[in-house]
């Protein structure tokens, strides 16, 4: 039984040396989010629940382990049952073979030929959003388009130097498209959201043709490019989408979940996240606790103040220790006496008794990953 | 392709003590601890002590049960050479197949067990809450060159008349069991935990049931048989925490226990973990008007009012002025708004409509139904 008309590529090639160091182990799209996400959950989700179950997935090989740690077989997001078919592959592999002369997108093109999908879906994992794809491969059809691209309207914050900007007639129609680094003007802008349908021959065909004339292998920027050349009908994406490229935008992006309608969007929409299974205990609030305006994961221990703040799993805040417009990720513990604000704590981090680290609203404290944090550490 | 211990899990039983939380599931489903169901003890306990094919029998009420055991890959019963199999009674040529009994049960189900080939069944109860390392027990039975071992627990004095008693000599055998004893000789409580000799437990039952001298239940029939027969019977002492919640109470007990962290289970090692069915929701979300304390609370909640000393399961509203005391809220149900409730048991998917009272501190424990709808609903108030 085939249940749906699509497969996905599900990819990311972009690192940005401003999420450093939350990203010095582990790739930008398994960066925590929303307290027990990561950021590659949101787009794997999307693929999933449109009932897509033939996966591509091309990303770089650096930090791979973050990746297949978190994905394992792919069972939360029942990508392990009969009928799956899931592939991995690496951009690396991609430049390699191009600079050798060889037929990079070979794979790629075997990929799409054997899922014998009508539609393919091309989806960059690095942006926080839940996309409806079937709503967009309907919109494809009605449209007659061969690629369609899917934007977003944001102002100029929300951008990556690296993304694309649609420039669109009346209808929608993509005219010409730039990179968002050299833009001088001021927003709105119709940012990609790096989410394109396509019909499967004529991608294997296009694909064919970039091998055969040398192209880059940067799937994402051949895409852009086609959906111009098409004169393609862009699809307008209107739910909450965060795209997270430096420490602002990450840490921004992750207090946006402390609103209603944002979280509301991206967590409680029609269409579920899929997330990795831990087994957690419930998290347990103790008599002298105060938690305020706080969304937080299971297995954590809460003795102390929390609020304002994003905090992931089985993180321990001790009695008298306060935490407050904090970002707090797996298993950190704040001792007594401490005190936490305007900061990210990576996994693992431990604050003593009695140290205060403190940033400000627009930037941020970052605590690397399994740091012990013994001496005051507050930004002027 | 043999196993050598065969677990069996006892989870038919209607749990009528437990009233309106089992009218539409049977007792092992009923939610534990705010993310467990009854069940997950028995099952995590198996998965953790290499007890990898499960035979989980049922019969009353067994849609919600069979929906959450699945195939058992919650607890990784789904891999090479493990397995988690539901058995439902079934009709023959012999007629029907009803079990009447726990030892009846495991009779009906033969063919099954027979298909595993064990050397040992493990058979265990679908409603206790513990951890229990059943690879110690085997152990011990093996070295015992037992024929059956019967797990026991020292119970209060005052309380072993409400138990099966086993009475013991100085080696660990069992030489008397007295069911429910006016004057106990001994508090060693069997908990309903037994490892038995495949083979012989097979003739016993076998040979039973073909000459009327029925084997329906292990406590009134196959146990003071194995006694008569000078079977060697021994004890395997047990003691951590071990609660029987078949009744309101002891739910409501159980589950305080559990959030005062008195029960010891320590539910939060990950080297015992307690796995459960996930259905992977957002994290909890605590209002700027909540008010949170001594209590636990699981993902996809949703808390705008105040909670004090309760357990809040998982995808609970609890809407703005409302507030839960002392209280057991089952997953998915809906607090309105000023609601007060106390020292009360909120069955799944209840619905409580604003400005409603349930439960009162002194009373007894208020229970509301699962899916039970109570006072003036926003759909319903046009």
């Amino acid at each position: 039984m085939k249940t749906s008309k699509m497969c996905a590529i599900f990819s990311n090639q972009h690192e940005y040396s401003q999420l450093k160091p939350l990203t010095d182990e582990r790739a930008l799209s398994t960066l925590y989010f929303a307290g027990k996400y990561r950021l590659m959950d949101f787009a794997l989700s999307s693929i999933v629940n449109a009932d897509i179950n033939h996966v591509y997935t091309l990303i770089s090989q650096e930090k791979v382990r973050s990746y297949l740690d978190h994905l394992g077989g792919g069972k939360e997001w029942g990508l392990d049952t009969i009928g799956s078919y899931e592939y991995l592959d690496f951009y690396q592999n991609l430049m390699r073979r191009r600079s050798r002369g060889e037929n990079y997108f070979d794979d790629l093109i075997l990929f799409l030929k054997t899922c014998k999908m009508p539609y393919t879906v091309f989806i960059g994992n690095k942006m926080a959003a839940n996309f409806d794809l079937k709503a967009i491969l309907h919109f494809h059809q009605s449209n007659g388009n061969r690629i369609t691209p899917v934007f977003k309207r944001v102002e100029k914050d929300n951008l990556a130097p690296d993304d694309h900007i649609f420039v669109l007639s009346d209808n929608n129609v993509v005219t010409e498209q730039r990179e968002a680094i050299e833009l001088t003007s001021e927003g709105p802008f119709n940012l990609s959201a790096n989410v394109y349908v396509m019909d499967t021959d004529w991608l294997i065909h296009e694909l064919e043709k970039a091998q055969k004339s040398g192209a880059s292998y940067d799937v994402s920027e051949r895409l852009a490019a086609l959906a111009v050349k098409e004169k393609a009908n862009a699809y307008e994406y209107t739910g909450y989408l965060r795209n997270i490229h430096d420490i602002p935008s990450y840490y921004q992006a992750n207090l946006d979940m402390l609103e209603k309608d944002k979280r509301d969007s991206l967590l409680y929409g029609n269409q579920k996240i899929i997330t990795r299974i831990r087994n957690e205990v419930g998290t347990y609030y103790d008599k002298e606790s105060d938690v305020k305006n706080t969304l937080i994961s299971t297995g954590c221990t809460v003795k102390g103040e929390v609020k304002n703040s994003i905090v992931s799993r089985r993180v321990n805040f001790a009695k008298d220790s306060v935490a407050k417009n904090a970002v707090i990720m797996a298993n950190c513990k704040i001792k007594s006496g401490a005190d936490v604000e305007y900061a990210i704590l990576d996994k693992n981090v431990v604050i003593e008794k009695g140290v205060t680290v403190k940033g400000k609203p627009d930037s941020p404290v970052v605590i690397k990953k399994g740091s012990v944090i013994s001496k005051d550490f507050v930004l002027d | 392709m043999s196993t050598k211990m065969l677990s069996l899990i006892l989870a038919g039983g209607k749990g009528t003590r437990l009233g309106k939380l089992t009218a539409n599931q049977a007792k092992p489903a009923v939610p534990f601890g705010g993310r467990y169901r009854i069940i997950d003890f028995p099952l995590s306990n198996c998965a953790n002590s290499g007890v990898r094919n499960v035979g989980i029998i049922t019969q009353y009420e067994p849609l919600r049960l069979n929906n959450h055991i699945g195939n058992g890959s919650s607890w990784g019963l789904d891999g090479l050479n493990s397995s988690a199999t539901i058995l439902q009674p079934y009709t023959d040529n012999g007629g029907s197949k009803w079990f009447e009994g726990t030892a009846h049960a495991i009779y009906q189900n033969i063919d099954y067990i027979d298909s595993q080939d064990p050397e040992y069944v493990l058979i265990l109860s679908g409603d206790h809450i513990y951890k229990m390392d059943y690879a110690d027990m085997l152990e011990e039975h093996e070295k015992n060159h037992a024929s059956l071992t019967v797990a026991v627990i020292d119970v209060p004095w005052e309380e072993a008349p409400r138990f099966g008693i086993m009475n013991t000599d100085s080696s660990g055998r069992i030489i008397e069991f007295e069911e429910k004893p006016a004057e106990p000789k001994s508090n060693h409580a069997s908990m309903g935990i037994y490892i038995f000799n495949w083979k012989r437990l097979r003739e016993v039952l076998t040979a039973g049931f073909a000459t009327a001298d029925d084997m329906v239940d292990f406590g009134k029939n196959v146990i003071p048989y194995y006694l008569k027969s000078d079977e060697r019977v021994f004890a395997y002492q047990f003691s951590g925490y071990w609660k029987d919640v078949g009744t309101i109470d002891s739910l409501w007990q159980a589950n305080m226990e559990f959030l005062d962290g008195s029960d010891g289970l320590a539910l939060d090692d990950r080297s015992w973990r307690i796995y459960s069915k996930n259905t992977i929701d957002a994290p909890q979300m605590i209002t700027e008007n909540a008010e949170v304390t001594d209590s636990m609370i699981v993902d996809g909640c949703y808390i705008d009012g105040k909670i004090k000393h309760s357990i809040i399961s998982a995808n609970v509203d609890v809407q703005r002025g409302s507030e839960i005391v002392d209280s057991i809220i089952m997953p998915g149900a809906k607090i309105g708004k000023n609601v007060k409730i106390t020292k009360a048991i909120v069955g799944e998917g209840a619905v409580i409509g604003s400005d409603s009272v349930v439960g009162e501190e002194n009373g007894e424990i208020a229970v509301v139904g699962n899916k039970e709808k109570i006072g003036v609903l926003p759909n319903e108030n046009k």
